[in-house]
């Protein structure tokens, strides 16, 4: 059936409604299923440790500590001051290891190598290790993102 | 000829099955049910035992952080909304989950009627021939 | 490049016989008669096991099926995950909807004969399906690991082990051990996500098939009389009322879930004495009575055994009922008619009895 002078049939017009009220009501059970299935779990912005940890560090010594569920290093300059990475590689995602005799991170999948200030100097590497900040605040010791500032 | 595989058949079965009802058999003298019971109460719980071993054994990075062991937590927990962001959403979902039923129903059940009606009045069938009831399909068939 | 969708269509329906498949479909005829609602109980059934696919995928990416992580995890879906709490209600409701509906497609099936020749393997894989089903609830019911759902195991598992011989062979294997524990736990969770699964797709498949095969059955007294029954094709007219049932149902469902949603109490304790008011699900509770009624001793044999055995002689029973019903017209057929009656009183009284 068909109106004069109308675009579409009634079959189609009613077709389109149940179909496309359908589809609609199919997206709006997928979004809380994709919701739940990629849960918004990312990693800290700070991390805050003891600095009785880490006050003893001699200069070149690298330590460990937790960034989330990956490796930190933590590494203690020749000023004295600390510099901290997040010990995974940047070509795919490997834990990086300190190699302490050569002073400098190695990736042993792929046999990347970064300097001691974690710049990539050989291998597949395209990019440096990911730089943190570090902050003393009284016994807190606390390892922040790049510009994600004091929290308190 | 027939007797013989049988009985080949049947100690075959029994020459199998022995381990099992071996296992299976409760010893019916008292000395012996005794040193049973005996072994299995040295027998420690053993899940519970191995408890700390297993979680020391997660991959460290160089220097393991003193981590808090979790309490054993003791209440219930009862569901509930994260908040209020989420209880209006959920409230809004249904609205609308029920409103979408409301709407389908309405426009299926036009759809219902309207093949009902065609196949009553034998829209898709010139022919006067019977239609034949519940046939196999094709491919299942032969 | 244009891609002719004709084309494509063409090549997938030589390949996968689409066609012929298609035209089965509205070539099918569903009987129109007064019981004709009781054919929706089946495709029912199959809405409630999409549900529990879906949900029990999602929660299975977080469940942890570890002595330690059991009750951690599930706590963790419920208050972390975003709407994990309903994802798990929803999980559990549609268990309790799916039994519902399978015990009610039996019940029908039952009173109304269909059942009788040629229908008798399909009557069988179905009452397979329904011990997979309870057994899926069943294993499901210990996941999350607390007080309620291990004292309920214990008892579940301690029942082959009244049977002489071969009984304490089941239990050690359902347990794992001698004991309820972890190893337990592990193993319900893989019968639940994976042997079931494999095992209750196998038997549905030859179930729907024999379906199809054999048609909707009619009334007997029509069969009998040899009257012809109207009928109306499968596609569209039967699928689409199909499809405004499944509407409600999957409302009603969402919305008992949202209402109802279960709590979870703390990780089970081994040691500790069984808690107040163990029950199973409400499907195991007239069994669980009728455990209860026996005496510890019947002569020389336990209270206990004498339950299992007549259960174990009911089921079975059951299972072979198209061969004991013969007749489904004469008096054989109404006698059947009345135990399954008494049998549904009985379910009914004890269940009740059990949560006085």
């Amino acid at each position: 059936m068909r109106i004069d002078n109308a675009y579409f049939t009634r079959r189609k017009f009613l077709n389109s409604i149940l179909g496309g009220w359908l589809g609609t009501l199919a997206v709006t059970f997928v979004s809380p299923i994709v919701k739940f299935v990629w849960p918004p779990y990312k990693e800290p912005d700070e991390v805050k440790l003891a600095f009785a940890d880490f006050a003893g560090m001699k200069p070149g010594e690298v330590k460990g500590f937790p960034w989330g569920a990956k490796p930190g290093l933590l590494k203690r300059a020749e000023d004295g001051s600390f510099i901290a990475f997040i010990g995974v590689c940047s070509h795919l995602d490997c834990n990086v290891s300190w190699m302490a005799d050569k002073k400098k991170f190695f990736c042993a999948c792929h046999e990347g190598w970064y300097d001691e200030n974690g710049m990539n100097i050989a291998g597949p590497p395209p990019k440096p290790l990911r730089r943190l900040e570090t902050s003393v605040e009284g016994e807190d010791f606390f390892v922040r993102k790049p510009g994600a500032g004091a929290k308190a | 000829m027939r007797g013989i595989r049988i009985v080949i058949l049947v100690a075959f079965a029994a020459l199998v099955l022995s381990p099992l009802t071996a296992a299976a058999q409760v010893p019916s003298s008292p000395a012996a049910k005794a040193s049973i019971e005996k072994e299995l109460s040295q027998t420690p719980a053993a899940p519970q035992e191995v408890k700390p071993e297993t979680q020391s054994a997660a991959p460290a990075p160089a220097v393991k952080p003193a981590k808090k062991v979790p309490e054993k937590r003791t209440e219930t927990i009862v569901p509930a909304f994260s908040g209020i962001k989420e209880r209006t959403a959920v409230f809004v979902f249904y609205v609308w989950l029920w409103l979408s039923i409301v709407v389908l129903i309405y426009f299926l059940r036009l759809w219902v009627k309207e093949s009902d009606r065609v196949y009553h009045a034998k829209y898709y069938e010139p022919d006067e021939s019977p239609r034949k009831a519940n046939p196999m399909p094709p491919t299942l068939g032969d | 490049m244009k891609i002719d969708m004709k084309k494509v269509g063409a090549w997938f329906d030589d390949r996968l016989a689409l066609t012929p498949i298609f035209k089965y479909m509205t070539k099918k005829e569903v009987p129109q008669h007064e019981h004709s609602i009781w054919y929706y109980t089946g495709s029912s059934i199959l809405l409630f096991l999409a549900i529990q696919i879906v949900t029990g995928i999602m929660l299975a990416l977080y469940y942890k099926p570890t002595l330690e992580g059991a009750n951690d995890s599930v706590g963790r879906i419920m208050t972390d995950l975003p709407l994990g709490w309903l994802v798990r209600s929803i999980h559990s409701w549609s268990a309790t909807f799916m039994i519902a509906f399978v015990l009610t497609h039996l019940l029908a099936i039952w009173f109304t004969k269909s059942y009788r020749k040629p229908r008798e393997a399909t009557w069988m894989t179905g009452m397979m399906l329904l011990v997979v089903s309870m057994v899926f609830g069943f294993t499901g019911y210990l996941l999350p690991w607390d007080d309620l759902s291990l004292s309920a195991t214990k008892v579940g598992t301690n029942i082959p082990n009244a049977i002489p011989v071969v009984g304490k062979w089941v239990t050690q294997f359902l347990r794992g051990g001698d004991d309820v524990t972890g190893d337990t736990l592990t193993r319900f969770f893989l019968f639940h996500v994976c042997i079931l699964p494999l095992v209750i797709f196998a038997i549905l498949a030859v179930h729907i098939l024999l379906v199809q095969k054999e048609g909707m059955s009619v009334p007997l007294e029509a069969e009998v009389k040899k009257k012809k029954v109207p009928a109306l094709p499968f596609w569209p007219n039967f699928i689409l009322r199909e499809v405004m049932i499944w509407l409600v149902l999957l409302g009603t469902l969402l919305t008992v879930a949202l209402v109802f949603a279960p709590t979870l109490g703390p990780s089970a304790d081994m040691m500790a004495p069984a808690p107040a008011g163990v029950k199973p699900e409400w499907y195991f509770l007239f069994l669980f009575q009728t455990l209860k009624i026996f005496p510890g001793n019947m002569g020389p044999v336990t209270g206990e055994f004498v339950a299992v055995v007549l259960i174990l002689v009911a089921i079975v029973a059951i299972f072979f009922l198209p061969f004991i019903d013969t007749k489904p017209e004469g008096k054989k057929g109404r006698i059947i008619n009345y135990l399954g009656v008494l049998g549904l009183i009985y379910a009914i009284v004890f269940s009740i009895w059990s949560l006085l």
